[in-house]
């Protein structure tokens, strides 16, 4: 199949092949990052803007490493917080943005859906790279990258995924990717961040996390956003800890060979303690490479594509 | 003398409905009647006369929730610009909430409303006065004087009051005026920074949601309290079941209560809210399916009492933004009638009859304005009304300033085509 799409947005939108076309497409990109020189000439002369709303080193570093690595060229703008009251509006200054010939744009913002709004209004591509509490593609991608490259396919596969599964963009677009290859995802969290409402996604939810590890393939421990504590959502950290922190003696329950997977940054001690986030089955780290190389094939595609062998070679 | 011959002439106060002629003199409704003969004394004179077959003729419809945004937010509409887009939309008689800037809280901007309304000399403009000095929810606007000068009632629409003390003293002191306290009901604990309603539709677009609990909680408060003190009070823009039930018993309970819908909680539902089109956003959020349901089977049976549009005009520059940004409201008066006509008249789910109770009739009583009714006598406002007039809702088309709505490029069937006001023609529609 060939690539058509000029952003990417969500993980809703795509259909499986898109997902397998992406997914394919980072394996022969993660060819190029064990290379001793690491450098492709393909989008010589493309510029690769980053217009960061939200602080992010991790996800913006990722970026900015993938499209150098297709030799593209990248700008970055980071804005302090939301453009919510003063200053220049976000249509604005995305136009700003494309009347510097920028080929894509990469947004992270915290509303839902601004990057849907600038796709809409811009004539060159945007990637979401993260939208309030509503998608995180890139990084639903990577993980479901990082579980194929252990076990060939997800489909059949236990999937639970724990934590604050209300506020989570990573949650959403995870158990939306994950489904559609077939996988079956549990979501696991107290019930104030796991609310009814959360039924949309039709995959099962569960407050007991002792009780769903057993027969997991892989284990998805959510960061816990602190302050969500001061709002009420939780009384402690310890009892959040003692209730869905992700242990050894927990992790024992699950299936042989269980995967940890967590997005970054980690909070050790609170949803993951140190041990497991360290262990064997853990590809924390992993997740990261793996980032790039779902980066590079997504710019590659959304800037013109082709063979990609070809282009690796 | 204006003579209007074979209209189907809906005037619920008097129980008619049907194919009438209407003569009226004076700016005021003369006679009405099936066939009035040529020769009938008419108070002699040339008659002007018009031939209205195929198409109805309304009472002019009142709306008791507009925001005008006059003064102090002149760049979203003022009274002139409104009072346009009104008339087009068929209402003749509309009541401005005080969320202004400043607020209207004491005498001198109640009078100010009132004379901007009759420069721009088309519909007639009536001021809501704030319950609480600058709608800071502490102390009591002199409502004595205001009522004297001319507000219709209270209100401090656009928050809640969130100390249930100052609204039972509200609904207690406002008996020396006879208005009614005007509740937008929203705990804003409850409320939090939620941009749509609370459910699977806001979860799957990752939008903070609004319970529909933070509207009922406060809705239930009110009610009980317009119970304990005898008070007069009115619900702005229901849009929850849960607040049905309030309302169900403090009317069985025999409490002087009333309650309003705004058409697009009849017509539109959570799961219509596109993550890109704030045009969509609205206070109190648009409703679950269910509850969407239970609002019209409410109006229909009289639980709540009348239509108002909660007209909200913003600029195309402070919804042009992601959803959670832009600010709540939608532009309604000119589409008002036509949505509510197209969505629910048309397919059966509201009877044209009720329509015109419910968004002339019961409004006009509630806030004792002397329109809503055609008997003879009447201040002659009156709306032509072609059940097939289809038009395209554009930008261009507008006479607010404002186009934040979300029937936008919908075509909708059923559109006013001519509007009077005291017998003075101040709209008519052109193709």
């Amino acid at each position: 199949m060939s690539w058509r799409r000029k952003d990417l947005l969500d993980i809703e939108t795509l259909t499986v092949d898109e997902m397998r076309l992406i997914l394919d497409t980072a394996v022969s990109m993660k060819e190029v990052l064990t290379r001793p020189v690491k450098k492709l000439p393909t989008l010589r002369g493309k510029a690769v803007t980053m217009l960061f709303y939200e602080p992010s080193t991790r996800t913006r570093v990722s970026f900015e490493t993938a499209a150098k690595i297709l030799g593209a060229d990248t700008a970055s703008l980071a804005v302090a917080q939301s453009s919510v009251s003063k200053g220049e509006s976000l249509l604005d200054t995305a136009k700003t943005l494309v009347a510097m010939n920028a080929d894509l744009v990469v947004v992270r913002h915290a509303s839902s859906g601004a990057p849907h709004f600038l796709a809409q209004n811009l004539p060159v591509g945007v990637i979401n790279a993260g939208d309030g509490q509503h998608a995180h593609p890139t990084q639903a991608l990577l993980d479901i990258y990082s579980l194929r490259e252990k076990w060939g396919d997800v489909a059949g596969r236990k999937v639970l995924i724990v934590g604050d599964i209300l506020h989570s963009r990573v949650a959403r677009s995870n158990a939306v990717g994950l489904t559609k290859l077939g996988a079956e995802v549990v979501l696991v969290g107290p019930p104030t961040l796991l609310p009814p409402e959360m039924a949309y996604l039709g995959v099962r939810s569960s407050y007991d996390f002792d009780r769903e590890i057993a027969g997991a393939h892989a284990v998805m421990a959510l960061r816990l956003q602190l302050e969500r504590q001061r709002s009420g959502l939780f009384p402690s950290l310890r009892e959040y800890n003692r209730l869905y922190g992700l242990t050894r003696e927990r992790l024992a329950k699950a299936a042989a060979g269980c995967l940890v997977l967590h997005p970054g940054p980690v909070n050790r001690g609170v949803e993951i303690m140190s041990d497991v986030a360290d262990c064997p089955q853990s590809v924390i780290e992993t997740q990261v490479t793996n980032g790039v190389a779902v980066r590079m094939a997504l710019i590659y595609l959304l800037m013109g594509g082709g063979a990609v062998e070809d282009v690796v070679a | 003398m204006l003579w209007l011959k074979n209209a189907h002439v809906i005037d619920p106060a008097q129980g008619i409905s049907g194919i009438m002629d209407v003569a009226v003199q004076g700016g005021r409704v003369l006679k009405l009647g099936q066939g009035i003969a040529a020769a009938d004394p008419l108070g002699g004179g040339e008659a002007d006369v018009t031939d209205c077959a195929g198409k109805y003729l309304f009472p002019g419809l009142v709306d008791a929730h507009v925001h005008m945004r006059e003064p102090g937010q002149e760049e979203k509409e003022d009274i002139a610009s409104g009072s346009r887009a009104a008339v087009r939309g068929g209402v003749t008689s509309l009541i401005c909430m005080a969320n202004t800037s400043p607020v209207i809280d004491n005498q001198a901007l109640v009078a100010f409303v009132q004379e901007r309304g009759r420069q721009a000399a088309l519909a007639r403009i009536y001021p809501m006065a704030a319950v609480t000095k600058g709608m800071r929810g502490e102390e009591l606007t002199e409502m004595a004087e205001l009522a004297a000068s001319g507000a219709k009632g209270f209100s401090d629409d656009g928050r809640g009051i969130q100390n249930g003390e100052i609204m039972r003293l509200a609904l207690e002191y406002a008996k020396l005026t006879g208005c009614p306290v005007v509740s937008h009901c929203e705990d804003e604990f409850l409320a939090g920074r939620g941009v749509m309603r609370r459910g699977p539709a806001s979860a799957a677009r990752g939008l903070t949601g609004v319970p529909a609990a933070a509207e009922s909680v406060m809705a239930a408060r009110d009610v009980l309290l317009a119970g304990e003190t005898g008070g007069r009070l009115h619900l702005a823009h229901v849009s929850a079941k849960g607040t049905l039930a309030a309302l169900r018993a403090g009317k069985a309970a025999g409490w002087d209560i009333t309650a309003e819908v705004n058409p697009h909680h009849l017509i539109l539902t959570d799961e219509d809210v596109p993550l890109t089109n704030s045009d969509f956003k609205v206070n109190p959020p648009l409703p679950s399916a269910e509850d969407r349901d239970a609002l019209l089977a409410a109006l229909a049976d009289g639980t709540i009492d009348m239509l108002a549009s909660d007209h909200a005009p913003h600029t195309w520059e402070e919804k042009a933004c992601p959803f959670a940004e832009a600010p709540f409201g939608m532009a309604a008066l000119e589409t008002a009638l036509a949505a509510l006509w197209t969505y629910l008249v048309r397919p059966g789910k509201l009877t044209a009859e009720r329509l015109v109770d419910a968004y002339a009739r019961r409004p006009a009583e509630r806030f004792a304005l002397e329109a809503g009714t055609l008997k003879p006598g009447a201040p002659a406002d009156m709306v032509l009304f072609d059940p097939d007039w289809e038009e395209t809702v554009t930008v261009e088309g507008m006479a607010s300033k404002s186009a934040n709505t979300p029937f936008l490029g919908r075509k909708l069937r059923g559109y006013p085509v001519k509007t009077w006001v005291g017998g003075r023609l101040v709209f008519e529609r052109k193709a």
